[in-house]
């Protein structure tokens, strides 16, 4: 565990294709320390709604089996998500709940990264403690500082390529990054 | 006084759910003048995605469920709460409807209600959508809270009916004062 790379998946809460949040989750390979595998986590746009009886009567559907086992293979997660009306996107909590229900319940003991990028000036901030809040019921292992909260999206990507340009926050992921993977080797069990 | 129309939304989609008891049992313990009827689900809502949005328009039952949003006089949520939070569902509706031009939950009355089988009945997941509606500019009660803790006590699980001579009570003082709140918060014409 100490020396192999790691495998982390990429989480993106937003499902359109000009997303901030999935701009900032492209820009991570780049950034990220020679330790870490980024891969990008399945979608989960075609998840249906959550329904206790859809579970009971056909069982979890594939899409969801896929996300779940991409979560339960990989090292840690990183999590990049914009903010709807003050909290979790519904699309993305919607994915936590179905996955939250499984057995070998893929967040257990997972580590966690949280990023967000917000055009307005809380850079998606609330949505984070949201997902701390629940990500607490689902037993992952949360990485605190540095957070990587990005306000004012729009002066800091590029409007075409929608490519990172701003050297704070690029700097402030490489920190993240670079402490996250001190993070997971050292919470990860021990092998 | 005329009639107060108002709609319930039951943030779980099983059968079984004890939010849906409750939403069922509104209409009996609203005060007179008071009609509550279910909202048109969000079951088959797609997963927001300003894509779709943009290119095919809200989907039907978006606008069908922010219609009924906008002709009530007020709206109930009776929620469960999943992984201490807003059930993603109910979520993904809200986001939804905040989306649309003359956005449906300005200036309406909410009353919020729990039910869990857990000892708290739900009591993050009402602070929660507390704050989603603040932000959509909506005016919440704040009292009598209505937390329905250890529900498989307190619910037969045949009839549905709500046993519990407490919880009933609770109830009906939530929606007297919910009445009251309409009135007092309703445009002046």
């Amino acid at each position: 565990m100490n020396d192999r790379q790691l495998d982390v998946l990429v989480i993106c809460g937003s499902l359109r294709r000009g997303s901030y949040n999935a701009a900032l989750a492209r820009s991570l390979p780049a950034l990220a320390p020679p330790g870490f595998a980024l891969r990008a986590a399945p979608s989960f746009e075609k998840f249906p709604i959550y329904n206790l009886d859809l579970q009971n009567s056909s069982g979890f559907p594939t899409e969801v089996n896929a996300w779940a086992d991409a979560i339960r293979a990989a090292d840690a997660l990183i999590i990049v998500s914009p903010e709807y009306n003050w909290s979790i996107p519904g699309g993305l909590k919607n994915a936590i709940d179905w996955a939250s229900r499984m057995k070998e319940q893929p967040f257990k003991d997972k580590p966690v990264a949280l990023q967000s990028v917000a055009p307005g000036i809380l850079g998606g901030s609330r949505s984070q403690y949201h997902l701390r809040q629940s990500l607490t019921s689902v037993d992952t292992i949360l990485f605190g500082r540095p957070e990587v909260i990005i306000a004012n999206a729009a002066q800091k990507f590029d409007e075409k390529t929608l490519a990172l340009k701003d050297q704070t926050a690029i700097d402030l992921i490489k920190q993240q990054l670079a402490a996250f993977e001190k993070f997971i080797r050292r919470v990860s069990a021990k092998v | 006084m005329a009639t107060l129309n108002v709609i319930s939304i039951c943030g779980s989609l099983r059968k079984g759910s004890y939010n849906a008891m409750v939403q069922r049992l509104l209409p009996s313990l609203a005060p007179e003048g008071m009609k509550v009827m279910p909202a048109p689900s969000f079951a088959e809502f797609p997963l927001y995605n300003a894509d779709i949005q943009n290119s095919t328009g809200f989907p039907a039952p978006v606008n069908t469920l922010a219609d009924a949003i906008r002709s009530a006089d007020g709206v109930i949520f009776c929620s469960p709460e999943y992984n201490f939070t807003i059930p993603g569902g109910l979520k993904n509706a809200i986001d939804w409807v905040s989306r649309l031009p003359n956005q449906p939950f300005a200036g309406k009355p909410i009353a919020l209600l729990s039910a869990s089988q857990g000892p708290l009945g739900g009591g993050r997941v009402q602070y929660d959508l507390r704050r989603a509606m603040v932000f959509l500019d909506a005016f919440t009660l704040n009292k009598p809270e209505v937390f329905i803790g250890a529900a498989a006590a307190k619910f037969d699980e045949k009839t549905g009916e709500l046993k519990d001579e407490t919880a009933r009570s609770l109830i009906k003082q939530q929606l007297a004062a919910f009445a009251t709140f309409i009135a007092r918060v309703a445009p002046k014409s």
